[in-house]
């Protein structure tokens, strides 16, 4: 209830403000995100990101394209070879930033709203995002390797593409309403690294960036009992590793007393 | 459904009861940490593989610990034996940790830990599950001759000889070092216990009595993974103390009941039926390496 007050709130705002702003500075678009916090506790399953903004254009042309990252990290693919009939995990490439979480919603395909240069200097796509470290295998295509950490992460629920209207059966995706306001409904998996998010809005149209706002940040953060054992596990490693061997015996002798008094 | 601190995912508590649960049985049963069949089904179940690894080295430690205590009662326990074999265990795990960063840099760790896997459950598999078999079909009863021992093994002719008296042997102490730090590398490096290895290796190298080896090879797995996770969240900080507690409970509730069974049961059936499930196990080793899936790229994980 307080939730939906608060977008509600939210809301009034940016559409009172969106129209004398929008006309100041020409680029600078109007939006913000609903969850500036996100707390993760011992129940926690995963949550959403809404992302609200208003298209300037008061008729609400242009298209609408609206980004959620998460940081930047390493990762490597490997390509699985036959070696004497044995498969081994051979060729690593490695990408020395590599989003850990992309989500893009558009009102269209990306590909049909912007030029592949925009695509590329916007970071819109997330193979666009991931940067090549490491030398291809010769006879690799560099591409092949970029596609398959998009199609890896996409399995894990880590990289999303919504392009139209949400479907009937599912929250995440992109939704328009008259007078240019839209709203971004993002499925944040349980498996999404605990982090700093942040969001990016653009509008495009006739293939040229007439609007945007970048860097609207989402904390996701841990309390409770889940912080707890993170901090020590992370400042206290030694104690926290002797706690779990203590831990470990002092169960192994409790069960073998138990069961022998039964 | 509980939200795992380190591993940053929920899961299902019911579920990994079950299976700590059933693996836990099975160590108690015939005296195996049970490594071999947690971490590949941690990792099923979705958590990255190197939280699996060092979370179910305690998991290993609680479960044998019980199991030592159970042991302890029916005096199956070689403390000198063990402690002998924890010495080389300690060595052991340390340079196993090292050579595990080495095989890390050339990439080839995967390989390197699926053929070690493929070899050792299908050979020691087989072996017992033959011998187990043809002592049931009652051929001729090698406990027997395990008693009298009329063979001598390398142990018995190498220098630095000792009396262990619970088991009955006068011995070099080298082999049980060097088998000890052996068990210690492999541990190190296939995130397991290392009692399908050990206790084989104390049966037919070491010839000790049937009776003895499970509790024996219990105690320096203990000795092992404890060490093991003290290294782990050290070095990596991928020991998950919420999925630890689960596995724990769930992994010595099973072992007691295992253990329990396990002292109604023949020595030839637990060594048929460990013979089995390494064969099992190694099939899927042999399937991982063999056959190509659909989806030729991996990710490195977390780690790597």
């Amino acid at each position: 209830m307080i939730r939906a007050l608060a977008s509600l709130a939210l809301l009034w705002t940016l559409l009172f403000a969106a129209p004398a702003r929008a006309q100041e500075t020409g680029s600078d678009l109007p939006a913000a995100v609903a969850e500036e916090q996100i707390t993760v506790s011992s129940d926690y399953r995963g949550s959403y990101i809404t992302v609200f903004g208003v298209n300037p254009d008061r008729r609400g042309r242009g298209d609408v394209v609206v980004v959620v990252r998460g940081p930047s990290s390493t990762a490597t693919v490997m390509r699985k070879r036959r070696v004497f009939g044995v498969l081994v995990n051979g060729d690593p490439v490695r990408f020395s930033e590599a989003p850990s979480f992309f989500a893009v919603l558009s009102s269209r395909p990306v590909r049909q709203i912007a030029s592949p240069q925009q695509i590329w200097r916007h970071q819109l796509d997330p193979a666009a995002t991931a940067q090549l470290d490491s030398a291809v295998p010769v006879g690799a295509d560099p591409s092949a390797y970029r596609a398959a950490l998009v199609r890896l992460r996409r399995s894990q629920g880590l990289y999303q593409d919504y392009s139209g209207q949400p479907q009937q059966d599912q929250r995440g995706g992109l939704t328009i309403y008259r007078g240019g306001l839209f709203r971004a409904v993002v499925r944040l998996p349980a498996n999404a690294p605990i982090a700093q998010y942040h969001a990016d809005a653009y509008v495009f149209r006739d293939g040229r960036l007439i609007s945007s706002q970048r860097n609207i940040p989402i904390t996701i953060s841990r309390v409770g009992i889940e912080r707890r054992i993170h901090d020590l596990a992370v400042n206290a490693s030694f104690f926290y590793g002797i706690l779990t061997v203590l831990l470990a015996l002092s169960a192994g002798w409790l069960a073998s007393l138990i069961f022998r008094r039964v | 459904m509980i939200y795992l601190p380190i591993a940053e995912m929920p899961v299902n508590v019911l579920l990994v009861l079950l299976v700590s649960g059933g693996v836990g049985f099975l160590s108690g049963l015939v005296g195996v940490g049970g490594g071999f069949i947690m971490t590949p089904s941690l990792i099923f179940l979705g958590v990255p593989a190197p939280v699996a690894v060092a979370t179910g080295a305690s998991q290993i430690a609680a479960t044998s610990f019980s199991g030592i205590m159970a042991q302890t009662r029916r005096k199956n326990v070689d403390w000198r034996m063990g402690l002998l074999l924890s010495i080389g265990g300690v060595a052991g795990s340390a340079s196993g940790v090292w050579l595990f960063q080495q095989l890390l840099v050339l990439g080839q760790l995967d390989l390197v830990i699926s053929l070690l896997y493929l070899l050792l459950l299908s050979l020691v598999g087989a072996m017992m599950l033959a011998e187990g078999l043809a002592v049931m079909r009652g051929r001729d009863m090698p406990t027997v001759r395990i008693l009298k021992r009329p063979i001598r093994t390398i142990a018995h002719t190498l220098p630095f000889r000792m009396r262990f008296p619970r088991s009955g042997l006068y011995i070099s102490i080298i082999p049980p070092l060097a088998l000890g730090f052996i068990i210690g590398a492999l541990a190190a490096i296939m995130g397991v216990g290392g009692g399908f290895i050990l206790i084989p290796a104390m049966i037919y190298l070491l010839r000790m009595p049937t009776g003895v080896v499970v509790g024996t090879s219990l105690f320096q797995v203990a000795v092992v993974a404890s060490l093991v996770v003290i290294l782990q969240s050290t070095a990596t900080q991928t020991v998950d103390l919420a999925l630890a507690a689960i596995l724990m409970l769930g992994g010595v509730v099973g072992a007691q009941l295992g253990a329990r069974l396990g002292a109604g049961l023949k020595g030839e059936h637990i060594r048929a039926l460990l013979g089995a499930i390494l064969l099992a196990a190694s099939v899927k080793f042999l399937w991982d390496i063999v056959i190509m899936p659909p989806e030729q790229y991996v990710l490195g994980g977390g780690l790597w």
